[in-house]
């Protein structure tokens, strides 16, 4: 399998759609699941490396603006989003001397400069006026200390207003460094930014949505203008509302842009559009990993041992940690398509089938090696691989994400995941719903973890409609006699976003007819062989996707039965792939877009002066496109899993995901509730 | 050859290089002596400003009476305006891009807006200027610098009040007999630097240091830094000019001013002093003026009765009485073409061109240069640009072509850029507008800077011709033009201003704006004007063609229209804006003020500022977050902010308090009685926590727990009544209370106390709990757990048998049910050995 990939993963970035055609007959014919690792097409989209140099460069050139030596203040919610846009080791070329996290509590600084780079965030204001103050008081032998605020992505008016009212305003040299977006991956662009649920849906402050327009700004700089924007909800109006405005201010920057012959449209996703999605149990094994281990700005927390072995020479693969981290136990590990080719293939796939899969890689290596064997489960494996030699890299991975997944497992026997799943399922499909509140309430009374039990209860809000008063009192009132009363604000915040409310509810109630008209549940999913996105949730598709599906992949929701284009199987070593049809906006889906509450988005954009035409010469018509998907207010990894899976039905568009940040059920909810109470004295 | 008048004409030449001298204007002043005047002229062919010399003795009667005027000329002699200058004699005019600067003897000094030279702002250097008044002052692009009369040298930088910093001390005891400003883009240090010829060195100043640069030829009349800062000329006492590179390395030159004077009856020190370009030094002694070369050579011109010299980077202003004339080094281009016996093939395709025309055939000799016919083409075009006179651009442009004719590949675009750049020279050079531009100053300064030098003389129709001709952007223009229409019209009484005056003013500017100005052209600028103007109307109505809420919100706040400024901020989406605007209210209002203007029950667009001033007071300021909400009625959020208050409290009283009243808010509001009853458990929960540690001698921490972690907890610690207290306290469910004493009993391995509890009643939760749980642990209790099976569904006990490890038992449990199927299932995954043994077994005895 791999060794197939090769060629295609490091091809370069020519264009030439008739190779996906004459690849497939390449691939093996062990089974049919290779459509759901279908090798990259050679077609990849948009290159997304300019934006990563540009955030590494800017840095670096606010960093030498700044003359002689420094020593950095580092916001620790920084740390991981610039790991990802430079190596931080590599900021010494910068004359930078020392790196230190910002945290309350005095320097010990013996350069001629202090950086801080940091979010505008007020308590960090404040910690830093206290260390200005602290270092100006510090009597110093090497003249007076330079402080610059380095603000990201950019000086706020509260933040001036903060450090003037701390009397530091003026000794501070206030700059910007503008990060936006950040490749995560060659499809997937992040924010990077915490929080932005909470700030837009419950706080009601729009910075996010700001932010995200200039970044869009930026990117239509870089790709040209979006022939189309299309979205749903409020949130994605007020967006598209703002980048309409950015481009009619005649302000320099957004002056003469030309319409993009890379990108055929933005499509807005307002999180808010569909909750359902993250508070279903994730099941791809990018998901399994957020929502059991944690991925964060694309790396996750791990066992040491799990990437190096312990007794032959340790080659780490990337490390971001900081001169001043303590050693500590776990390791951050970042986990890259590019660099690792085994995690590529098995990321998006559901995690029922990753096992095999692994057994699979396993097995070949084996073969490679001559050492036959039968494999027969994971423990098996992990001894096996233990044994070979050689092929270190792959054989490293191989032993990473067999590690993981054997951390996992365990979790998905337990009757506790299965139950959960269980209630979900059957809240989705609607069916039973009292009977799926007992199951959530049993696991509550067992005290299982507060996050999926309030995850489950939103689901069913969602999905019915809203709970029963007497219900809905009675869970609340055990919930907060299990997990503790401070989460009563928490309750109450839900119930402002409506995600738990009292039934019958005054808020619309579009699930049942969704349920149809989408095809959110499908019954005759298959998990090794998807034939439709709802395999990232072994039977759920994700109302979010399914929108992106209304405007680029209208037959995908309408047809669904045999002998359509949908059926892999059908397709895998024969036909070519179908034609991606045109961005038609909304068509067809009118009805089922007004049913959802939410402003619907459509907006031509065109570029000034008629300018636009494409210079290149390549052919639209036959050429390929991409179609950028921008998550307001966070995606799942499952919808990306779909994007990515959707990018390999057609041929003729890819998709470019674009979020403000990576989310799931657990974390989203932690961010609608007060920080857990600190300890009593 | 037909002889034509020749530009060569007017070349002369100093030691085989050549210079020339054109005559640019004929002055339409009337002044006969320009050395009664003090006098500044702007370099690039700018305007020139005069006023009296009162040092100068009058004749009686060629006194005017009244306070001394400063007379603004251009530099063709015409009079655009004259000021009243009522202040100290100046001591310094100096015109920048669109100021006239003039600087007292005492420290103050005023800006003059050359479009509007009526209107100026002022500004003093500070107390010890105004104390010890200043001795003199020098200019440049991007500030001044000052000698006081306490000898101390200070910077200004930037010309619009910019800070006044002291350099370094300069030791001096006398004032020195000159000095001279070297800029900090032609310094070695980049900073600012002034060099002061004392005793018989130069000291080197900047804001740090003092250098003494250790010459022993001083003291020095005059210290003249070249154009382009390389070379500095310096007139010794002994009567020598001596050219030195900017370092004092290297000696270029050094020329006995008696030997320049060829016997003259004056002498002395010169009168005025400057460079011609960078190629020579020019000076002057009453009306002579005096060109001289590197050895020695000289050109000398005479216009009586007196001079003044303006240096600009390609040549020399000489302004007389009379004439403007210009002198330079003859320009490379027009040396090919034109020098005598040029062997170029430049001046051969310039002849070829003038035989064609005359319809010789040797003409033809155009082919012998067709190697060199491209740079011959580039040569002329670039003559072109260097001739005053149209006739002759005209030529040498028609030269260019005809060479062009002969080439295969030619890129027009020269041709054509020059053409463009003549016709613009040539029409500001016309002596109604008078500017003297060469094509060399063009090059230097650009025509963004022509466009404002234009500008600062309210040529706004010229300028905006021009700007669309070189497709240049014509904001500024039509800015500038926005702006002087309305201040003509501010000495208006409001009074008498006409019914829609404000409209018809606004709809002239929006019509020009929208006919000739790119889109984007920002309104809040001219805005800002009509509201300094005192037509506040008119402002508004301006702004409201603004798109650009960055630029309308801070106007609209300085106007006082708080509330507009906030709708037009939220109305950005830049919350940062909306900050900006909160921030001011609350800084600027009374809290019932402030609150009142966000009072969004009357209007609702106003909610997000609402939302951000929560989100901000949360963070950074409790106080106003309460008082808005106590004066907003908002109870909820009152109470959740006791309860996360009541989270951040680390004494226990504290924590009590806080919810106390967090339960008091919710009760206010009768939609949250459920949640008012919560918080009152939470707050008896707390307190009967704290009271049980205290009970207990505060041998163990409750408080913070959650109600199950509580009864777990005294469960564990075998408190099992004040559990049960607990439990009805608060009404446990059966259900939960039960999955805690599983929990509890099994955690401290209570076997018997499992038991009984087991015992106790008919469990609500069933038995398989007891069963899973008890293999749960680690390390799993199998035969604990195989205790509980038989209370279990039967159906379902051979399964928890077969998780209990006890395949025997298993198999009994499916034989009692006669479940051969499961008896099957049994014997196939049975692991080897005793298991299947025994499962065998049961199956047997059941055939």
């Amino acid at each position: 399998m791999s060794s197939s990939a090769t060629p295609s993963s490091t091809a370069g970035p020519s264009r030439l759609p008739h190779l996906s055609a004459g690849q497939a007959p390449t691939a093996p014919s062990t089974s049919g699941d290779s459509e759901s690792t279908a090798l990259p097409p050679p077609d990849r989209g948009i290159d997304t490396g300019i934006l990563k140099e540009l955030a590494r460069s800017a840095l670096i050139e606010k960093l030498n603006d700044i003359q002689g030596q420094k020593t950095l203040i580092l916001d620790k919610s920084l740390a991981g989003p610039l790991g990802l846009v430079t190596d931080i080791a590599l900021l010494k070329n910068q004359a930078v001397d020392k790196i230190f996290w910002l945290e309350s509590g005095p320097l010990n600084v013996a350069t001629r400069n202090i950086v801080w780079l940091c979010r505008p965030k007020l308590s960090l204001m404040r910690t830093i006026a206290e260390q200005v103050r602290q270092e100006q008081a510090r009597a110093s032998s090497s003249g007076p200390v330079v402080f610059t605020l380095l603000l990201v992505p950019r000086a706020t008016e509260l933040c001036r207003k903060v450090l003037e009212d701390e009397g530091v305003a003026g000794d501070l040299n206030i700059q910007e460094y503008k990060l936006e977006f950040i490749p995560m991956e060659e499809d997937l662009l992040s924010l990077e930014m915490d929080d932005v649920a909470r700030d837009i849906y419950l706080n009601g402050d729009d910075t996010p949505i700001y932010y995200s327009s200039l970044a869009l700004m930026t990117f239509q700089r870089a790709y040209g203008l979006f022939p189309r924007i299309l979205g749903k909800g409020d949130a994605a109006k007020r967006l598209a509302d703002l980048m309409w405005r950015h481009q009619s201010s005649g302000l320099p920057e957004y002056r003469d842009f030309e319409s993009s012959d890379q990108v055929d449209g933005l499509i807005i996703i307002d999180r808010s559009v569909d909750w359902v999605t993250p508070m279903c149990t994730q099941l791809t094994y990018d998901g399994m990993l957020d929502e059991y281990i944690g991925i964060n700005n694309g790396s996750i927390e791990i066992d040491p041992a799990l990437i190096d072995p312990p007794a032959p020479t340790p080659a780490p693969t990337s490390t971001s940690a900081l001169p001043t981290t303590p050693v500590v136990k776990k390791r951050k590990h970042q986990l890259s398509s590019s660099k690792d080719r085994l995690y590529a293939e098995i990321r998006d796939l559901n995690f029922a089938v990753v096992g095999s899969r692994l057994s699979r890689v396993a097995r070949r290596l084996e073969g490679d090696y001559g050492g036959a064997k039968n494999l027969k489960n994971v423990r098996e494996m992990k001894e096996f691989v233990g044994k070979i030699g050689g092929l270190q890299g792959e054989q490293q991975n191989l032993r990473l994400h067999t590690g993981l997944t054997e951390q996992l497992m365990p979790i998905t026997r337990t009757d506790e995941f299965n139950k959960m799943l269980e209630a979900q399922q059957n809240l989705v499909a609607g069916y039973d719903a009292m009977a799926q509140l007992s199951t959530i309430e049993e696991m509550m009374f067992q005290q299982s973890a507060w996050s999926g039990v309030l995850r489950g209860a939103v689901l069913m809000s969602l999905t019915n409609g809203g709970i029963k008063v007497k219900n809905l009192e009675a869970y609340k009132r055990d919930f907060l006699q299990v997990y503790g009363y401070h989460h009563l604000p928490l309750l109450i915040h839900l119930q402002t976003l409506g995600l738990l409310v009292k039934s019958p509810s005054t808020l619309p109630h579009p699930s049942p007819s969704l349920r149809k008209s989408l095809r959110l549940v499908v019954d005759d999913t298959n998990d090794a062989v998807p034939n439709d996105i709802s395999y990232v949730y072994s039977g759920y598709a994700p109302l979010s996707v399914r929108l992106v599906q209304c405007v680029t992949q209208k037959n995908s929701i309408l047809s669904a039965g045999p002998g359509t284009t949908d059926d892999p199987a059908q397709r895998t070593g024969k036909s070519a792939l179908p034609q991606a049809h045109p961005i038609a906006g909304w068509r067809g889906f009118e009805d089922v877009l007004a049913s959802i509450p939410g402003a619907t988005v459509d907006i031509r954009q065109k570029a000034e002066g008629g300018a636009g035409v494409a210079v290149d010469g390549r052919d639209k018509a036959e050429g390929s496109t991409t179609t950028v998907v921008f998550f307001l207010g966070g995606c799942t990894f499952t919808e990306i899993a779909a994007l990515r899976w959707m990018s390999k039905q057609t041929k003729g568009r890819k998709f470019l995901i674009a979020t403000t940040g990576i989310i799931n059920g657990t974390n989203l909810l932690e961010s609608f509730g007060d920080r857990p109470p600190v300890a009593l004295s | 050859m037909t002889i034509l008048p020749s530009p060569t004409l007017s070349w002369d030449t100093i030691q085989n290089v050549f210079y020339r001298k054109e005559e640019v204007y004929q002055m339409a002043w009337s002044i006969p002596d320009l050395s009664d005047y003090l006098i500044a002229a702007a370099r690039n062919g700018g305007p020139i400003a005069m006023i009296r010399d009162e040092r100068k003795v009058m004749l009686l009667g060629k006194h005017t009476p009244g306070k001394p005027k400063i007379h603004i000329y251009t530099a063709a002699g015409a009079l655009l305006s004259s000021l009243t200058w009522d202040l100290t004699p100046p001591i310094l005019m100096h015109f920048t891009s669109t100021h006239l600067a003039v600087v007292s003897d005492e420290g103050t000094y005023r800006l003059y807006d050359l479009s509007n030279p009526q209107q100026y702002t002022q500004h003093t250097l500070g107390s010890e200027a105004s104390e010890m008044g200043l001795v003199s002052a020098k200019g440049y692009d991007e500030g001044f610098v000052v000698l006081t009369g306490g000898l101390q040298f200070l910077e200004v930088a930037g010309w619009k009040g910019g800070r006044v910093t002291p350099l370094a001390g300069s030791s001096l005891t006398d004032p020195p007999t000159s000095w001279a400003i070297i800029p900090p883009d032609q310094s070695s240090s980049g900073h600012i630097e002034i060099l002061i010829s004392t005793g018989t060195t130069i000291v080197t100043l900047d804001a740090l240091d003092r250098i003494d640069q250790r010459i022993s030829r001083g003291p020095f009349s005059h210290i003249l830094p070249s154009p382009n800062g390389r070379f500095l000329a310096l007139l010794t006492g002994s009567g020598s000019l001596w050219v030195v590179s900017a370092d004092f390395g290297r000696n270029l030159s050094d020329v006995s001013l008696a030997d320049v004077m060829d016997g003259d009856e004056v002498g002395g020190i010169p009168d005025g002093a400057g460079w011609c370009g960078d190629n020579a030094v020019v000076l002057s002694w009453g009306s002579k003026v005096v060109v001289v070369g590197p050895s020695g050579d000289c050109l000398r011109y005479d216009y009586p009765p007196s001079v003044h010299l303006v240096t600009e980077p390609d040549g020399l202003r000489i302004l007389s009485s009379s004439t403007s004339d210009f002198i330079q080094k003859v320009p490379d281009s027009s040396l090919a073409v034109f020098s005598p016996g040029s062997s170029h093939p430049a001046a051969t395709l310039y002849d070829a061109l003038d035989l064609f025309d005359r319809r010789s055939p040797k003409a033809d000799e155009i082919r012998s240069i067709r190697a060199d016919l491209a740079s011959a083409v580039d040569m002329c075009i670039d003559a072109a640009g260097r001739e005053w006179d149209a006739n002759w651009q005209r030529r040498l442009l028609r030269a260019a072509q005809f060479g062009r004719a002969f080439l295969d590949l030619y890129n027009p675009s020269d041709f054509i850029n020059m053409a463009q750049t003549l016709k613009v020279l040539n029409a500001i050079r016309y002596y109604e507008i008078g500017i003297p531009l060469t094509y060399a100053q063009y090059l230097l300064i650009g025509p963004s800077t022509l466009i404002s030098h234009l500008l600062s003389r309210n040529l706004h129709l010229l300028a905006l011709r021009i700007s669309q001709y070189l497709s240049l952007r014509p904001d500024p223009v039509l800015k500038h033009w926005a702006a002087a229409k309305i201040s003509r019209s501010k000495g208006v009484d409001p009074s008498e201003r006409g019914i829609g005056e404000d409209e018809g003013l606004c709809r002239v500017i929006v019509d020009k704006f929208e006919k000739e100005g790119d889109r984007g052209v920002s309104y809040a600028e001219i805005a800002k004007k009509a509201w300094e103007a005192g037509r506040v109307r008119l402002a508004t109505m301006l702004l409201d063609h603004e798109r650009r809420a960055a630029e309308q919100v801070p106007l609209l706040l300085q106007m006082k229209e708080e509330k507009v400024a906030l709708v037009k901020a939220i109305d950005s989406g830049d919350t940062d804006l909306v900050y900006h605007v909160l921030l001011h209210l609350h800084s600027s209002k009374s809290p019932g003020d402030f609150f009142a203007i966000l009072d969004d029950s009357s209007n609702p667009q106003l909610t997000p500022a609402i939302n951000l001033l929560q989100v901000y007071a949360k963070e950074g300021d409790r106080r106003l977050l309460r008082d808005f909400y106590y004066q907003d009625d908002r109870r909820t959020e009152t109470a959740c902010l006791e309860m996360q208050e009541a989270g951040e409290a680390v004494e226990p009283e504290e924590r009590v308090g806080k919810l106390q009243a967090a339960s008091k808010a919710f009760g206010e509001d009768k939609e949250r009685l459920f949640e008012a009853k919560m918080v009152e458990d939470a707050h008896r929960l707390l307190s009967f926590q704290l009271a049980q540690e205290r009970e207990l001698d505060h041998k163990y921490k409750f408080a913070g727990l959650s109600v199950d972690q509580f009864i777990s907890r005294l469960l564990t610690e075998g408190f099992s009544k004040r559990a049960e207290k607990v439990r009805n306290d608060f009404k446990v469910p059966d259900k939960r209370w039960w999955w805690v004493k599983l929990k509890a009993l099994a955690g401290n391995k209570d076997w018997d106390g499992l038991e009984a509890f087991a015992k106790s009643k008919k469990s609500p939760i069933g038995y398989e709990p007891f069963v899973t749980h008890l293999l749960a642990l680690s390390p799993p209790q199998p035969a604990q757990a195989a205790s509980f099976v038989p209370r279990c569904d039967p159906k379902i006990r051979a399964d928890l048998y077969v998780l209990c490890g006890d395949w025997g038992t298993a198999a009994e449990a499916a034989g009692e049910r006669k479940d051969k199927a499961k008896l099957e299932q049994l014997r196939r995954s049975a692991p080897n050995g005793i298991a299947q043994r025994e499962v065998d077994e049961v199956i047997r005895r059941m055939k």
